[in-house]
């Protein structure tokens, strides 16, 4: 009598046992598609990377680019207009309609306390710029932003700010979205 | 005497389908991080970045042993695994699909090419080198 009940208790045992495998397994698959099944998103590390080469482009070691400022220490409006060549920046797409998945904004202030924006870049596309500012439920189908601030200092020795913003779009290639 | 034999046949049979079911969790792990897709995706990332962030003069090696033991088992040969053409990256895995992604250096890469190793088999590594655009 012992041994029949101890033997139905077995088979029971072993019934739940694979229901919970099968529990484990069906979780394991979600959570592995779920992981996988989502791009890698480096959309934030290429934006910090653009602000970092735009950045080396305008003052490095030390030294600003000696295509931005004449030697009387005037900002150069040619520097502006040949922006993408003078930093070497490409930001062609293959396709008529693609729009382009970049934007760069360069802002110069005078002086350490008083910001007054003196001379200005941008290159891009301008429409990615407010998605810097949303802030909405699903942050993954806005392009992802990056803010630089450094001083930098010319030759005649005056000081001045540098804001840079990168905003890189590449929803599709970065989200399921 | 009968019912130990019994006993242990049902023992055997659990421990069977246990371990069956573990070495197809594990496979299917494996297969899901191996996937083409997944690695088309990464490396073509990878290769993406590592341009935005090369300088002329620069000679960058990527190690790529995964995506190359899925290249071989999908007949592709490693050498035409990675393909530059104007702004884009793109690596390919498999005959019938590719990823491509955007890079926006605007620097040459003068070569692009598979590592060799002493026998002159490819060791699974790329090597990228860089230039300035003329």
């Amino acid at each position: 009598m012992i041994s029949k009940i101890n033997k139905k208790g077995d088979k029971l045992i072993s019934v739940y046992w694979f229901a919970i495998l099968v529990i484990v397994a069906v979780g394991v698959v979600l959570m592995v598609n779920a992981f996988y099944g989502n791009p890698y998103d480096v959309r934030q590390i290429e934006s910090e990377t653009l602000a970092d080469h735009v950045a080396n482009c305008i003052y490095y070691g030390g030294q600003v680019n000696p295509s931005l400022l004449s030697a009387d220490g005037v900002f150069r409006p040619d520097f502006r207009d040949n922006f993408m060549h003078m930093c070497f920046l490409n930001f062609s797409v293959e396709g008529e309609f693609t729009p382009v998945p970049y934007y760069i904004e360069v802002n110069f202030s005078s002086g350490i306390n008083d910001f007054k924006n003196v001379f200005g870049i941008s290159e891009g596309n301008i429409n990615l710029r407010p998605d810097c500012y949303i802030s909405a439920g699903n942050m993954q189908n806005l392009a992802k932003c990056t803010q630089k601030e450094f001083f930098m200092k010319s030759s005649s020795g005056k000081v001045y700010a540098v804001k840079i913003l990168s905003v890189v779009s590449k929803v599709t290639e970065n989200t399921n979205g | 005497m009968p019912k130990r034999g019994e006993i242990l046949v049902e023992n055997i049979i659990f421990i069977v389908l246990n371990v069956l079911f573990l070495t197809i969790l594990i496979i299917f792990l494996i297969n899901q991080g191996n996937g083409v897709s997944t690695l088309e995706d990464a490396y073509s990332k990878e290769v993406a970045l590592l341009i935005d962030s090369a300088r002329p003069g620069m000679i960058m090696t990527v190690n790529m042993q995964s995506a190359m033991s899925v290249a071989d088992k999908n007949n592709i040969p490693f050498d035409k695994v990675v393909s530059i053409k104007g702004q884009y990256v793109t690596v390919t895995l498999d005959a019938n699909q590719s990823k491509s992604y955007q890079f926006f250096n605007d620097i040459n890469v003068s070569g692009h090419y598979p590592e060799r190793d002493s026998s002159g088999k490819f060791d699974g590594f790329y090597i990228l080198a860089f230039s300035k655009k003329t």
